[in-house]
């Protein structure tokens, strides 16, 4: 099976070599004959890089040390469900992952458009064949997952006890399907510049692409928290580390493009803005794979064997420079007759909003390379650490979470002042008494705890912007049409998906602001070591240490758990079991968490040492709102799901137009 | 040639002969995409804009509903968004009965 697994790997990049070459000379010769040649090559590679993974995984589901891969990242007594997700443990099989994930994405790509625009779609197609060929290329000749090893061993040598979490076969997945999607909209971005194509036809087949891209970005940047919160030990969900940030850059970019995109469509301006958008999206994608690959920035999740980062660089220069130069090629043709009705507009709040997202990103971004061009420079490597991010980004941030709220206030176009003061009266109104109300209860003795302080005015000030919204639809539904409450809000939202989706998103979006500035800002955490029967407080908590048990899992894990009671007001309130797990193998032993999770507060507990006397030392964090983060990304899913929903009337639409179209150019409509 | 080796030319031959069928027909003569009337992206084009234009007054319509114009702004907006829906209306019309035109100039 390895050696089928090995050839199908060679045959898909063969293949995709051929497709990429066939799709641009049929496109360029006018030729059918190659086109339903070149047609042929999505299945072909998607069937080899499947076959492929389905070897690969058979491998590490039946133990096959023969492979160097599946020695490394497991072993006999490993779970199946994480035997699984090794696949995409280590960089051999996280990069043919994720040539399976560009190839199934080919393949829906296909079926979506194969009788649409024949002028556009080929060079869609090569352009994502000629991604898949790179990947492909290193997968074969560089970091091949069916390396064999001469003499196999009896066992493996594991999965990083790290992984061994439910959070990390569900995050890496998630993130790479937000990755590989952003590869869609940039291959139609490409393929319009280089046919000329450049009215917004590429933006209509890609939007919901961009959005599903948009919303696993988005999950799996939050379930990387998640993992990271529970399986770390740190007490913490985000440290800005070079690869967290590699995942966050291209969201904030993607953001920006969900944004200004709608202007485009709305006013068929800002062409260039949105074009280089997309493609910047995407090179951010690929930088995020170079962080993680190039083996130059030291991280906890960067791969052990990363070696690959030339490959990556090289490659990044390449769509960078080819990009800026079709760009600039086509600048007459992505020139826009129109502008700005006015200064006070949602558009013009929109560009606010692009150039503050775009501000985040770039100052995340030089933070992420400054290491790499001060040890280039002057041969220091100098870590620029979270207190640079949180100084350059929290006040950015602050003014992107007053746009939440000024956006949904001010109308498309034109807003008129008069009306405006009007409807900005409420949500500054519930600001002020928010700011009155918090000011004597919160401290505000650093800078930190200011900024939390905004922030929570902040957020009073868009979540009554975004429900008066809510409120204001509804009414006016019910002005219109005899309907109970629920029943205008249900119709009003449904018959508005991509309005009301996004307003949902944001409320998501202000839960999470609200989590970050109450766990950054008035979080405490103590460490004490005790014995058995001994006791401590912290913030009204009082924890006694009870009992050390040490408990033989597997043949490869031994887990010691403490046994902590916690009482509140002199009552028992809950039970935590903080360990640690000790691996066969592995060298370190892994810190496995307890959290006792309310909407007020995490009691996050940690057993950081023990010894044979069984006296232990305990680490608890009590981290404010940290759960108002996770119901904010479940919100965001919700939102994002509306967004989604396939719309009738719009496809109604396309199908009215399509139909006007073919009654007058019988040539096969384009769309 | 072990079974493997075997499978794996199988596999080979039958990719080239999928691959390689539609390259040794007539297909050859045929064209992947008509000469394109320059008219039929512009009117693609314009079906956009007339869609994009009638949905901005619906959205006019929203926002003045939920007060968020004022009425002169509303009826000033709402009117410069109906001329520009005549305006592709109008455009459309030219298109379409030019079009029409020319295929029944062809046709006699």
């Amino acid at each position: 099976m390895n050696d089928i697994g090995e050839f199908t790997l060679l045959v898909a990049l063969a293949t995709a070599l051929y497709g990429c070459v066939a799709y641009v000379m049929s496109a360029r010769g006018n030729r059918i004959d190659l086109y339903l040649s070149a047609d042929k090559t999505p299945f072909i590679v998607w069937a080899c890089v499947t076959i492929s993974s389905i070897c690969l995984l058979r491998a590490f589901l039946t133990d096959d040390f023969s492979l160097q891969y599946v020695w490394a990242y497991s072993n006999r007594e490993l779970d199946t469900f994480y035997k699984v997700s090794s696949f995409w443990g280590g960089q051999k099989g996280s990069l043919l992952f994720w040539a399976l994930l560009l190839s199934s994405y080919m393949v829906v790509v296909y079926f979506q458009n194969r009788s649409k625009n024949l002028r556009v779609v080929p060079y869609a197609m090569a352009i994502i064949l000629a991604i898949l060929v790179f990947f492909l290329f290193l997968i074969n000749f560089s970091t091949n997952p069916f390396e064999r090893i001469p003499l196999p061993p009896e066992d493996g040598r594991g999965l990083n006890p790290l992984l061994q979490n439910y959070w990390m076969v569900i995050h890496p997945p998630t993130l790479y399907l937000g990755y590989v999607g952003f590869t869609v909209p940039f291959a139609f971005a490409v393929a319009a510049l280089i046919s000329k194509n450049l009215d917004d036809g590429w933006i209509r087949m890609t939007r919901k692409w961009t959005l599903i891209s948009w919303f696993f970005l988005c999950m799996g940047n939050l379930f990387g928290a998640s993992w990271a919160y529970v399986e770390l030990g740190w007490g913490g969900y985000w440290a800005w580390d070079p690869v967290e940030n590699a995942a966050f850059m291209p969201l904030l970019i993607a953001t920006a493009y969900l944004h200004s995109v709608m202007i485009q469509e709305k006013k068929d301006m800002m062409k260039v803005w949105n074009m280089s958008l997309v493609l910047l999206t995407f090179a951010m994608t690929i930088f995020g794979t170079f962080i993680t690959r190039s083996g130059l920035i030291q991280s906890v999740h960067t791969f052990d064997e990363a070696t690959l980062g030339y490959y990556f660089l090289a490659f990044l220069f390449v769509v960078i420079v080819a990009c800026t130069v079709l760009i600039i090629s086509r600048l007459p043709l992505l020139k826009s007759e129109n502008e700005l009705d006015s200064f006070l507009s949602r558009e013009s709040s929109f560009l606010f909003n692009n150039l503050v997202l775009l501000g985040i990103a770039f100052a995340t971004f030089w933070g992420t390379i400054f290491p790499i061009i001060s040890e280039a420079v002057r041969g220091v490597k100098i870590t620029v650490g979270p207190p640079f991010y949180n100084q350059v980004n929290v006040p950015i941030g602050l003014a992107l979470l007053a746009l939440i709220g000024i956006g949904p206030v001010i109308a498309w176009r034109r807003a008129t002042f008069s009306n405006l003061k009007k409807n900005f009266l409420k949500p500054v109104l519930v600001a002020i008494v928010l700011a009155v109300v918090l000011l004597p209860v919160i401290p505000l003795g650093s800078r930190t705890e200011i900024y939390t302080y905004i922030t929570f005015v902040l957020c009073g000030f868009v979540l009554t912007s975004i429900l008066t919204e809510f409120y204001k639809g509804t009414v006016s539904r019910m002005g219109l049409h005899e309907e109970s409450v629920f029943g205008a809000l249900a119709t009003v939202t449904w018959r508005n998906k991509r309005r009301y989706g996004g307003y949902t998103v944001h409320i998501g979006v202000v839960l999470i602001f609200a989590g970050i500035a109450g766990s950054q800002a008035y979080g405490t955490h103590t460490e004490k070591h005790l014995q058995l029967g001994e006791s401590f407080e912290i913030r009204g908590y009082t924890i006694r240490y009870e009992k050390l048990v040490a408990v033989e899992a597997t043949n490869i894990k031994t887990r010691i758990i403490a046994q902590l009671a916690v009482e509140r007001d002199g009552k028992h309130y809950w039970t935590g079991h903080p360990e640690k797990e000790f691996y066969k193998g592995q060298n370190q032993p892994v810190s496995e968490v307890d959290v006792l999770s309310t909407w007020k507060e995490d009691l996050y507990m940690i057993l950081a040492d023990f010894r044979e006397d069984e006296s232990a030392t305990i680490k608890v964090y009590v981290n404010p709102m940290v759960s108002w983060m996770w119901t904010g990304g479940w919100i965001i899913a919700f939102g994002s799901m509306i967004s989604m929903w396939p719309d009738r009337l719009e496809q109604r639409r396309r199908l009215e137009r399509v139909r006007r179209q073919e009654q007058l150019f019988p040539a096969p409509a384009q769309e | 040639m072990g079974f493997i080796h075997f499978l794996e030319l199988i596999l080979v031959v039958a990719i080239l002969l999928i691959v390689g069928i539609p390259l040794f027909g007539k297909l050859k003569l045929l064209k992947l995409v008509e000469k394109v009337d320059p008219g039929s992206d512009q009117y693609n084009h314009l079906l956009v804009r007339k869609e994009e234009t009638l949905i901005s007054i619906k959205e006019l319509e929203f926002d003045f509903n939920t007060d968020k114009i004022s009425e002169p702004d509303y009826k000033e907006l709402r009117h410069k968004l109906e001329k520009e829906a005549e305006k592709i209306l109008e455009h459309l019309d030219r298109l379409e009965q030019e079009r029409r035109k020319n295929k029944s100039y062809k046709s006699a």
